[in-house]
């Protein structure tokens, strides 16, 4: 777990910023559970979504954005969720209706809105994963700046005004004869959960938002001997449930948001059933404290089955059927990006490790050790024998160029095939993309003949990877399937 | 019994909603150390000059004239409050004394000896610290008359508050209403169905009939 705080971690912001968005999500459901506004919860964000998608739409923003795409989305995210809540707002106070069936329909709108929108931008299908998994990896340092701040102002407001809040929330008839407007404070709360509804789609998506306004609060009001109790107990909850969550998503490949939502699902069953059982309100908040750790190592064993699905045989593509009698040797593949690329140590180590049945080593790898080890694995999917070289033993073998118009040298000590790689690109862009561009070349060590060549260069999604090695497991099949022609 | 200066005066009003009147022509005065009951079957418009008296409903003709800086407390039927709010008797109690507290400063002395003084006045301090959601009826209902006193009003409005609890507790309410009449001074305006409980308690009666008033008369 340590590792995840380390300041060279390189999701460090992901969890800082949504540990953010967990917390303030956190407080507002309180207000938003007290008040009977859950269907508010599911309904928001789902617009928020909607705006998100239409706006990207209408200005033929996709994939690859940067800081003006995310400025965008935060702009619209905002304007489609005031939008909404204004609407909801007005005819909540001009209508005789039952307020669920305006927020119902708001729901039904934004969420058709939204697919259809994706449906009609050509590049719908990573702004649909996006929207609808959150873009934790994509949370850049302003992000991390601006939900602090958003936290510490929400926070801030709901301390100085605590008391408005619960006399205009408990009884808005009675707190208007102590000389408070319900109207006032109404909207003070309304702009409140709006702008953090909408910033907390933006940067971890609708479920998880959803998830950490109504799970959080559902268990602390389950527990909490009063008010105060129940936003701190929330934000415990929240602040347990992301980071366990955001740990067992790390341990078992497994999308983060969903894993970090089911956790607080879990805290809240943990206090339902220890009230149940009319146990004392303390042990079940101690109940809900443990809870989240408990299932951790359960699901870390879960890799394992993630690794074996990875395995399945798959058909040689374009690779020389020649070559199927003769082990290749897969050299260390040549970095031409201009970037470091260091994997930090010990991530990348074990789960390459494990997913090629060897034992762990503490060595840190960069990500075109991790490639190579990558297409050893692709290649023996594909019926070769092989054998990855190791980086130590790392020779100049390779002059120049690879690829489709490499030219290559001989490399000393081998006799027969080997695979040569370049990666000339590896880019994380802020909408879930990988941009990969790397040449692949069989080359004939004896002959030096070039007798098969391969590229990848196409953007991957990963819109759901949040740390190396679910980046480079996402990525690396759809990488070597490009190259190898499997597509 | 009389005073030379009412507490509140409601001169030929109406009162309704959406600029159709539910009340109309009601003419009445509030004085000082009185308990007035209000009757009238369901929709007859109690409810309706209850909230026109609470300054709620603006008149939509008539005049509604109160003693200047008058201190008007609500007791609302206890069914409107929300269960879910995890609040003790106490907490229920304390939001009555924040009625002059500004938003910046903290509650202190004050407040706590209002709301424990309201509160034995109410003989509600034994489940003081029980959850507001899981005392019985009668007790939620001092517990919600200590709010009020907490306000230290002059002019006391109950909505129902003998509504759905056992005669005994009926009794111990109605008991406490004139108690509080007789100690503090207060004008007490109560809406009521239970004609029988309130006899030789009330000073007045006023029935609301069709949205109309009928005569004052002595209980």
């Amino acid at each position: 777990m340590s590792e995840l705080f380390s300041p060279d971690f390189l999701f460090r912001n992901a969890i800082l910023g949504g540990l953010g968005v967990a917390l303030l999500c956190s407080l507002l459901g309180i207000y938003l559970v007290l008040r009977r506004l859950v269907l508010i919860g599911v309904a928001l964000p789902q617009a928020s979504a909607a705006g998100i998608a239409a706006v990207f739409w209408l200005t033929g923003h996709g994939h690859a954005g940067g800081a003006d795409t995310h400025l965008l989305a935060l702009a619209a995210s905002l304007g489609a969720t005031f939008v909404a809540l204004g609407l909801l707002v007005l005819g909540q106070r001009r209508s005789r209706s039952p307020a669920e069936w305006g927020v119902g329909a708001l729901f039904a709108i934004s969420s058709a809105a939204t697919i259809l929108f994706v449906a009609i931008n050509p590049k719908g299908d990573i702004e649909m994963a996006g929207l609808l998994r959150g873009e934790l990896l994509a949370i850049t340092d302003a992000d991390l700046r601006l939900v602090a701040g958003v936290l510490i102002a929400v926070s801030a407001l709901f301390f100085l005004f605590r008391r408005d809040l619960l006399l205009t929330s408990f009884d808005p008839e009675f707190s208007r004869t102590l000389g408070r407007d319900p109207l006032r404070y109404d909207l003070l709360l309304y702009l409140l959960i709006g702008g953090g509804i909408a910033l907390g789609v933006m940067l971890a998506g609708p479920l998880v938002v959803f998830g950490f306004l109504v799970l959080p609060a559902l268990a602390a009001l389950r527990v909490a001997p009063g008010l105060i109790a129940a936003f701190a107990i929330s934000a415990g909850v929240a602040a347990l449930s992301f980071l366990g969550g955001f740990w067992i998503a790390y341990q078992a490949d497994l999308p983060a948001g969903p894993a970090c939502v089911a956790v607080a699902g879990a805290c809240w069953a943990a206090a339902s059933l220890g009230m149940r059982l009319r146990a004392r309100r303390s042990a079940a908040a101690l109940v809900i404290l443990v809870a989240g750790l408990a299932i951790a190592p359960g699901c870390a064993s879960r890799f394992e089955a993630a690794a074996q699905r990875a395995a399945a045989p798959l058909p040689r593509g374009s690779l020389p059927e020649a070559l199927l009698a003769r082990p290749i040797a897969v050299l260390p593949f040549q970095n031409a990006t201009g970037e470091a690329l260091t994997i930090p140590q010990g991530f990348l180590d074990a789960v390459v490790a494990r997913a090629l049945g060897n034992p762990p080593t503490q060595r840190s790898y960069s990500v075109p050790d991790a490639l190579q080890q990558r297409a050893g694995f692709e290649l023996e999917r594909r019926g070769y024998r092989v054998s990855v070289v190791p980086a130590e033993q790392r020779r100049s073998v390779l002059a120049g160029e690879t690829g489709a118009a490499a030219t290559a040298g001989a490399p000393a000590g081998f006799t027969g095939p080997v695979l040569a790689g370049t990666l000339r690109r590896f880019t994380l862009t802020g909408s879930g993309l990988l941009l990969v561009q790397l040449d692949l070349a069989l080359i004939d060590a004896q002959s030096q003949e070039l007798l098969w060549s391969g590229a990848a260069r196409r953007p991957v999604s990963i819109p759901s990877a949040l740390t190396w090695q679910e980046i480079l497991l996402d990525a690396g099949a759809p990488i070597f399937a490009d190259a190898f022609g499997n597509r | 019994m009389t005073d030379p200066a009412p507490l509140l005066t409601v001169d030929r009003a109406d009162f309704g909603y959406d600029g159709r009147p539910v009340v109309r022509g009601a003419s009445l005065v509030a004085r000082r150390r009185e308990l007035v009951a209000v009757l009238g079957a369901n929709g007859s418009g109690k409810t309706t000059l209850l909230r026109g008296l609470l300054g709620f409903l603006p008149p939509l003709a008539g005049r509604v004239l109160r003693g200047p800086d008058l201190r008007v407390g609500y007791v609302p039927q206890r069914e409107t409050l929300d269960p879910l709010y995890p609040l003790s008797a106490y907490q229920v109690a304390r939001t009555g004394s924040w009625r002059d507290l500004p938003f910046w400063r903290l509650a202190g002395a004050r407040e706590r000896t209002l709301t424990r003084a309201a509160l034995a006045a109410c003989r509600a301090s034994d489940f003081a610290s029980r959850r507001y959601s899981e005392l019985s009826g009668g007790q939620r209902q001092r517990v919600l008359l200590a709010r009020a006193l907490a306000t230290e009003p002059e002019l006391l409005l109950l909505d129902e508050p003998t509504a759905g609890v056992d005669p005994e507790a009926e009794r111990g309410i109605l008991d406490l209403l004139g108690e509080l009449r007789d100690t503090r001074g207060l004008s007490i305006w109560m809406v009521t169905h239970h004609v029988q409980a309130l006899a030789g308690r009330a000073d007045r009666t006023i029935t609301v009939s069709e949205g109309r008033l009928r005569p004052e008369a002595a209980a």
